[in-house]
Parts: structure tokens; sequence; C-alpha cells
């Protein structure tokens, strides 16, 4: 049987975009992830289950990685571990942020967002 | 940090150990974070709770199953809960289909957990108003009794004596309040008809012991509980509502009680709830500034205190322990081998009820399980029908996890059908239960027995692992099948497995349903063997009508004699009465009192009093309650004020205190100033006053002219049914006394009934269970069987041909059955015999091994089983040898 050919890259979960997003002005820890992505507004409150779950999915598709040596205690004594962007989460993003300009930009050419206000 | 709460953690469990280790800690860290900030919102920690709650459950079982979460989203936005409830909802129709689709299986099988999830739901309902509902006071736990311990006579309840309560009090270090009570009935009049209300007498700090506080008013000042203060009472709810149209202007006003001018200074709550809930009005006890000093010999008060904070009940024991001892010291006439004993009112109110509760919740447990064994060989046999379509579906590419999932689905569509059912039953159960438990049983909680959120939820959590446990054999089955082979035989073929399983489940029916079927003898067994007991009196054709004559209105002896006499006679005239004869202390009715008394002759044993329960009874009192005179005779009308004193014991009293000889002609007083030789002249049959299973005590009758009773019970012995004769003699108190309350009448059957009545309910309850265990276990032993010999129709034929008679290939699958048939036996029957070891306490007069219950239960489940056996047996010789080849 002859192999389908590889898929088209898939649109991004909008939550993965998001945390590739905030990694991009460099390494952060989970809560402050957390913090950014709900400051943007677009999620009403994320989950702890469902947010680390998709963490540990970045990582494991080598999107992000840990920060070596940037484990420190905070002002709460809490250990914290900080993450960065990969190679591969920069190109994912880049690819993304492409599809997403795209859609906008064939909205404006349909003079979409000019209907409403 | 603020530590994360610990149900959080536990829900952690949901993700598989190596995620919990890698970011569990930053997860409970985020929440505990979260829950900070919830907290400035309304319902913000609620709504907090529940949705990272869910979300912990369905991302640790995601991560369980398909590995970390997927980065890239299922097309255009889909979530991936949503697809996943699209699944839920696709299976839900499914089973929904399914089920219509032989809606004969589903209604036999929604019926068959409606019966066990209501069953269960209704008995639970019990538990939880009795069992587990707190005690409706602040601080329940640290609400105590505490009683007269007399470790020589094994008893650690005795009521208490004046005197020991006020030095209890006033000596303990361990109680912050301690209250005394005792109950009497007085006379209202001057409110429309003249009522008698019961009344409970209590030292002031009871309400503090309780603390309760008052709808209205006040309750009692100490200086109150002194006799010759003016005098107040507390009315209940109750009687506020019923007796004086809920007045908001009660407190203040007089009430004529007894004669005497008393006060309402206040109204009880409605909540507030008491053992005893027939209570209508509170009265200050009087204890101290009596004319007389307390006393210490004579026992009427229980007693109620409350635990300082901190202090345990091995403490107070203790306490009271040296309490005691002191008293014994100090007294040592009056309060040899006494002592004081605490126990928490919970487990003085709950501990009767709780073995039979507990048993009954077995038994449903029991009932349901055997539902659950039914439905899962329905849904077995199903699925064995459905093996070829699973196969289909597996091959076009559904993984085994989603077709075991659509399987449990099923099941769990089929639970909560069955639970919505069980509901209904059990709402029809409550009512029937609360049609069997008398109103005089004294259970805080009896009327919190009804459907509230805990039940349901309990029924909820029922179904649902109902549901999982019948679902969980098929789902299983399903998923140790092979794919080609049940795609080639087209899911014939029976298969070893399958059939080992098949007769494991017809043991179990049949171990279960005998294991609850000697419960059932047993209590039934019981329950006859209680019956049984010789009650000593004649219980048919009888009217008992009571009469208290209340001494502010009757100054003398004479006064009350006269009054009572002309009763016995006015009665005696009514049309088909035969014999009248009155008694002070009715059989079976919960009124006794005993005193000690001084035998001539015979040398006071240490450490066991002599004693003797006091009866006052007309001359025609044996003879109109049908009690035998087994020596001596009778009282007489001769025996008045004037002639020697006479007095009649009961056999126990015989024997106990005369064990060698006859006591007639023996001389006999009651311990006390002033009491007089009393001449024994005769001896009856022992009477049960305690109850049908009760020991009976020694038992001391005087003549009523000889002595003084202010309350008398008129037994009317009649020729027709007593009942009938209710409106005439109340005709006849009235004509004797206007004034005097409506009497309490009850046939002598029915006051025979309420006092086996708690048992009654019990045994009528297992045995109920008993026979739905028969009837459920006899329909899923036949619809195995009838299965298993299905299976075997190709190899019954095969053999048929190769020359087996029919009459043999019965007798094989006969003994067949019979074999599994002795094995479920076996286990069941020991198992059942184990188990009422355990509930021992509430069999009376039967062991727990009592042969003729554990043969009669194997005999009727073997021949159950066995007939069970036969009809599919018999449908199955009859088919044609050919037929039967062609279907393999």
């Amino acid at each position: 049987m002859r192999k389908l050919p590889a898929p088209a890259p898939q649109p991004l979960k909008p939550l993965v975009f998001q945390v590739l997003l905030a990694l991009v002005d460099g390494d952060r820890h989970g809560w402050s992830l957390v913090r950014e992505v709900q400051q943007r507004g677009s999620f009403a409150q994320i989950m702890p289950g469902n947010f680390y779950r998709t963490l540990r999915g970045m990582l494991a598709d080598g999107l992000i990685e840990e920060a070596p040596d940037r484990e420190e205690t905070g002002p709460d004594d809490e250990r914290r571990r900080y993450f960065r962007l990969t190679a591969a989460g920069e190109r994912a993003a880049v690819d993304e942020a492409r599809r997403l300009e795209a859609l906008v930009l064939e909205s404006r050419a349909k003079k979409l967002l000019s209907r409403r206000g | 940090m603020r530590r994360v709460p610990w149900f959080y953690r536990v829900l952690l469990h949901a993700f598989p150990a190596d995620a919990r280790r890698e970011v569990g800690h930053d997860m409970g860290a985020m929440f505990t974070r979260q829950l900070q900030e919830a907290h400035a919102h309304r319902f913000g920690a609620a709504k907090l709770w529940l949705r990272a709650s869910v979300d912990a459950i369905v991302n640790g079982i995601g991560e369980r199953f398909n590995r970390p979460r997927r980065v890239q989203g299922h097309g255009a936005g889909v979530k991936r809960w949503r697809w996943w409830m699209h699944a839920f909802v696709q299976d839900v129709r499914y089973a929904l289909r399914v089920m219509a689709r032989q809606p004969g299986v589903t209604l036999v099988a929604v019926v068959t957990l409606a019966l066990g999830i209501g069953a269960n739901t209704a008995i639970f309902s019990a538990v939880n108003a009795i069992l587990l509902r707190p005690l409706p006071y602040d601080d329940p736990h640290r609400v105590m009794m505490v009683w007269e311990k007399r470790q020589a006579e094994g008893v650690n309840d005795n009521v208490v004596s004046p005197a020991d309560f006020l030095d209890w009090a006033r000596m303990n270090t361990t109680f912050e309040s301690m209250a005394a009570m005792t109950s009497t009935a007085v006379d209202l009049t001057g409110n429309g008809e003249p009522v008698r209300l019961s009344t409970a007498l209590v030292s002031p700090p009871f309400f503090d012991v309780l603390r309760i506080r008052p709808q209205l008013g006040r309750f009692f000042r100490s200086d109150e509980a002194i006799a010759g203060k003016p005098r107040v009472v507390v009315l209940s709810h109750q009687a506020w509502t019923s007796r004086f149209g809920s007045d908001p202007n009660i407190v203040g006003r007089s009430l004529t009680l007894n004669g005497t001018a008393v006060e309402v200074i206040g109204v009880l709550p409605a909540s507030f709830e008491f053992p005893d809930d027939s209570l209508d009005l509170w009265a200050p006890l009087a204890l101290e500034g009596t004319p007389q000093p307390p006393t210490r010999t004579s026992h009427q008060l229980t007693v109620f205190a409350r635990l300082k904070p901190g202090v345990t009940l091995e403490q107070a024991r203790a306490d009271m322990e040296r309490v005691g001892q002191t008293l014994q010291q100090q007294y040592p006439e009056a309060n040899r081998n006494h002592s004081a004993w605490v126990i928490p009112l919970e487990d003085r109110l709950k501990t009767p009820v709780r073995s039979s509760l507990l048993m009954l919740l077995g038994a449903v447990a029991f009932v349901l399980l055997i539902a659950c064994v039914n439905v899962a060989n329905v849904l077995l046999a199903k699925a064995a029908g459905r093996r070829r379509e699973m196969a289909v579906r597996s091959a076009v590419g559904a993984g085994r996890a989603r077709l075991a999932g659509q399987m449990l689905t099923e099941s769990l569509v089929l639970a909560i059908f069955g639970g919505a059912a069980g509901v209904a039953v059990a709402w029809w159960g409550i009512a029937a239960m609360k049609q069997l438990i008398p109103d005089s049983v004294p259970v805080v909680g009896l009327s919190h027995l009804r459907l509230e959120p805990r039940v349901l939820a309990f029924t909820a959590a029922v179904s649902v692992a109902t549901g999982l446990l019948f679902g969980m054999l098929p789902a299983w089955q399903l998923a140790g099948q092979d794919v080609n082979a049940s795609l080639k035989d087209g899911g014939r073929s029976p298969g070893g497995v399958r059939r080992r399983l098949r007769v494991a489940l017809v043991v179990s029916e049949i171990a279960l349903a005998s294991l609850l079927l000697v419960a059932a003898g047993l209590t039934l067994r019981s329950f006859q063997a209680v019956l049984n007991q010789p009650a000593g009196f004649r219980i048919d054709k009888s009217l008992t009508v009571t009469v208290l004559l209340p001494g502010a209105r009757y100054k003398t002896q004479a006064a009350f004699l006269n009054a009572f006499e002309s009763l016995e006679e006015r009665f005696a005239s009514l049309p088909g009465v035969r014999l009248v004869g009155a008694t002070s202390h009715l059989p079976l009715s919960t009124r006794d009192s005993r005193q000690g008394v001084t035998v001539e002759g015979r040398d006071p044993v240490p450490d066991s009093p002599t004693r003797a329960h006091p009866r006052m009874v007309t001359p025609n009192y044996f003879k109109a309650m049908g009690i035998t005179v087994i020596a001596g005779r009778g009282f007489a009308p001769a025996d008045g004020p004037e002639s020697p004193r006479v007095a009649i014991v009961n056999e126990t009293m015989a024997k106990r205190y005369w064990p060698n000889a006859s006591p007639i002609g023996k001389r006999v007083k009651f311990n006390g100033n002033g009491e007089e030789w009393m001449e024994v002249v005769g001896v009856i049959a022992d009477v049960k006053h305690w109850g049908l299973e009760a020991p009976v005590n020694p038992e001391l009758y005087r003549p009523l002219r000889q002595a003084f009773s202010p309350l008398m019970t008129f037994v009317v012995n009649t020729e027709g049914d007593g009942a009938q004769l209710a409106a005439a003699a109340r005709e006849q108190v009235r004509a004797v006394d206007p004034n005097l309350p409506l009497s309490r009448m009850q046939t002598v059957a029915d006051v025979a009934a309420a006092s086996v009545a708690t048992r009654r309910a019990g045994m009528l309850l297992t045995a109920a269970f008993g026979v739905l265990a028969l009837v459920l276990a006899a329909a899923g032993i036949h619809g195995v069987m009838s299965h298993l010999v299905a299976l075997r129709t190709a190899e019954i034929g095969v053999r048929m041909t190769l020359g087996a008679s029919p009459t043999r290939m019965m007798a094989h699958i006969l003994q067949e059955g019979a074999v599994q048939a002795t094995i479920g036996l076996a286990i069941g029957l020991t198992g059942g015999v184990l188990l009422m070891h355990a509930f021992r306490t509430i069999l009376f007069g039967v062991e727990p091994a009592d042969p003729f219950t554990l043969i009669a239960v194997a005999a009727g489940l073997f021949i159950t089983a066995l007939a069970a056996c036969a009809i599919p047996a018999r449908r199955a010789m009859r088919v044609d040898p050919v037929t039967a080849l062609r279907a393999m």
C-alpha cells in the first residue's frame, strides 16, 4: 500500500500558541505564563490540569524545553521550573502567526473587518 | 505558600504516577493560588472547585489513555472535550437504540435494578435519618447521659435518686452542666375540654445541657426549681399550636393545671426534638426545699449532662466513678455497690436500632448484588449475540477502549434508568416503612425518614456503581475476544471461559440468595418464638380504659376508691360486658415501679436486694384478664380496708424468695416507715410485663381497697369486639366525673401488638427482602441456565443422535445444576450462619445455626435451582436432533 502524503500542518491549539507567544520574550515559569496568557484575555480561566497537560505535550513534541540552571526559589519559597522556546517551537509559532496573518489578510480583502464598527 | 487542599491532592491521582511526579506539585501550587483569588468572588471558590475537579479528572484520565496532550487542534477549533462529549452522546444514543430494540430485555433489567436500588434507597433513608443524622442539639457529641451503675446486678442504666443526682451535680469536675428529668401527667382545665397533658419535670440546667433556645419567652431560672415557689411552665411547640392556637401572647398567661394556677413562661421551638415526642409541657423539677430531704433510696431520675470542652468520655467516666466511690463511703447503707456510668446520648438512642438497621442494609445490599448478577447475565447474553457486530465495528477501526466504553455506557444508561425507577420504588417503600414502624418507638429521627438530597446522592452513587459493576463483565469479555474467530463463526461458539463465568454466576446467585434467606428465616423464627411466648393473660375481646384521678380534687383515699369502684360498676353494666377488673400497672404498657421488700424469715442476700414490683388490683382483675391463680386464692371483695392485709405474688417471686416452700401463709412487707406486714394468700402464673421476650420480675399484687393508686386501668372483657365499647365507656367516665380528661382506650390486642411492633417491622422487612432475593435469584438462575443449555443445543443434538436417551440427557443437565446449587448453598449457608452470629442480639429463642431454618432454606433453594434448570432442559430435549446439528 502506498503511503499517504504527510498531512499539511494543522493549526495549533490556541493555548499552545499563546504559550509560545509568551515565551518569545524569554524564559518564564508556569505561573507567570498563566498570568500573561490570561492578561491577554483570550481565556476565561486556565485550569491546572489542562495547562500542565498542554505543557507536557509541548515538551514531548519539542516545542519548548526546560531552561537549565534556572531553578531558583521565589519569594514565597516555592520551587519554580522555567521554560524556554526551542527552535522547533519558534518555527511552529511563526507558522501559526503566518497562518493567522493570512486569514486576517483575507478577511481584510473581503472587507469583513470594515463591516462592523 | 498555603497548603494544597487535601481533596485536590486526591484529585491529582487521576493522573498517572509519572505525570504526577513531574507536574503534580506545580498544579497544586497553581490551584492554591487560583483558590486564593477565587475567594474574592461570590461562589468563586465553589465554581473553581467544580471546574478544577472536572479538569483534573478529565485531563488525568486523558493523560492515562492517550499520553501527553496533542498540541495541534482538531481541525478548525473543535476542542477535544467536545469530541469526547460527542462520542459519549453518540454512545448514549446508541445505547438507547439498543435498549429500545429489545424492550422486553430492557424492561426486565430496569425493573430488576429498580427493585434492588429502590430497596437500598429506602433502607438507606432510614439509616440516614436515624444513624447518620446528628442529634439536633448544638455540639451533640458532648451531650451525655449519666446513669446509676450497679455492678453486682449487672445493671449500668438504672435511674438515679434525687439525693445522688444533687451530689453528682455538685461534686463532678468534668461536666459544664447536669440536669435531671422525670415525667408525669397533669390535667389542664379551663381551656375547652379538660385534657391530660404529659409533662416533663426537669431541673433548670436541662435546656442548657441540650443548648436549646426558646421560641418565645424564656426557660427556667434556678430559683424556680425550689418547692413552694410560684409555678411556671414551658409549652412544647406542638401543644402551643394545637391547644393554644399558636397564641403569640401566650407568655404570661395563666393555666389551670391539676387545679392550680401556673404561668406560661416560654414556648419550645418547632425544631426541638426529644426521644419522647409526646411531651406537651415542661415544668421545673423541685428537688430542693421539699418538706422531706431528697431521698437516696427512691430512684426515678434520668440524668443528662454536657461535657466541658476538651474533656473526653474516659475522663468523665473516671470522674463520675470517683464521685460514685465517695458517695458509697459516705452512704454505705443506701449506696452500697452503686456508682455512676456515663454514656453519650447518641449511643444510648442509636445503639438499640443500630444492629437491626445494619442488618437490613446488609440484606438489601445482597438483594442488589443478586440484581446485578441477573442484569450482568442478561448483558452477557446480549453481548454474546452482538459479538459479530462488535467484531465488525472493531474491524473497521473502532478501538477496543471505544468498544468497551460503549458497553459500559450502555450499562450506565440502564443503571440510571433503574435508579430513576428505583427512586419511585423507594418512595413507596418509605411510605410502607412509616406504616410499619409504630409511633410509639422512641427513636429520634424517625420523622426525618424521607428522600432528602443525601439519600438521592446515595441512590445516584449506587446506580453508577451498579452500572459499572454489572457492565464490567460484558466489557471485559469483549476485550478478551478474538476478532477473527468471531467474524468467522458468527458469534456462536460458547467458549470455555464464558461457560465458567456463567457457572460462577449461578453459584453466586445461589450463595447470595441462601445467605439472605438464612437471615430472613432466622428473623421469622425469632418473631415466631416471641409470639409463642405465653403472655400469661387473655389478649382478645378486651378493652382497656385508663383513668387518672387528680389529687387536687380527690383529697382522700376513700374518694379515689369510690370513684374507681363506681366506674367499675358502670363499665360492668354496659351491654355485652362479661367481666371488669382494674390494675394500676397494665402488662405491656411500659408503666412499672419497683420497691424494696422484706420477706419474713429470709436473710437478705448481700449484693442482691430483695425487691418486688407492686401492683394494685380490684378483685375481678385476674378473672377479667384471664390470669391463672395457681395456688391459694385470688382477692375477694372482703379484702377491705379494715380486714387483715393480704397480698398475691407471681410465680417468679414465689420461686425466688420462697425457693423450697409454698409462700401461702407467709408474710412480706414493703420497706419503709409505716408499712404493714401482708399475708400471701395466693400465687398467680407469670404475666409478661415488659414484652413477650423480656424476663419476668417478681410482682406483688395488693387489693386496691388496702392500698392506693391514683391511676387505674380498667380491663373490660366483652363478648364481642372490645373496640365497639369505647364510646359507651367514655360516656360512663363522663357520668362519674365530667371534668376528667378523655381517657386512653386501647384493646388488649392493640397493646400486645404495639409491644411487638418493632420486631414485627424488622421481621416483615427482612422477610420481604428474602422473598425478593428468592424471586430474583430464581429468575437469574433460570436465565443463566436457559442460555447455557441453549449454547449446548448442538452438543445435545449430537449426543441424542448417537443414542443418548432424553432421560439421560436430562439427568446430565440436572446433575450439573445440582452440583452448582450445592456449591452455592455451602457458601451461602456458612456465610449466613456466620453473619447472623454477628447479629445475635436481634435473634430470640433461636440459634444462628438453627437446623430447621438451614434445612428449609437449602431445600427450598435446591428445588428452585433444579426447577430453573429443568425448564430449559426440557425445551432442549424436544429439539429435533437434525435442527440442532444444523445449528453447529
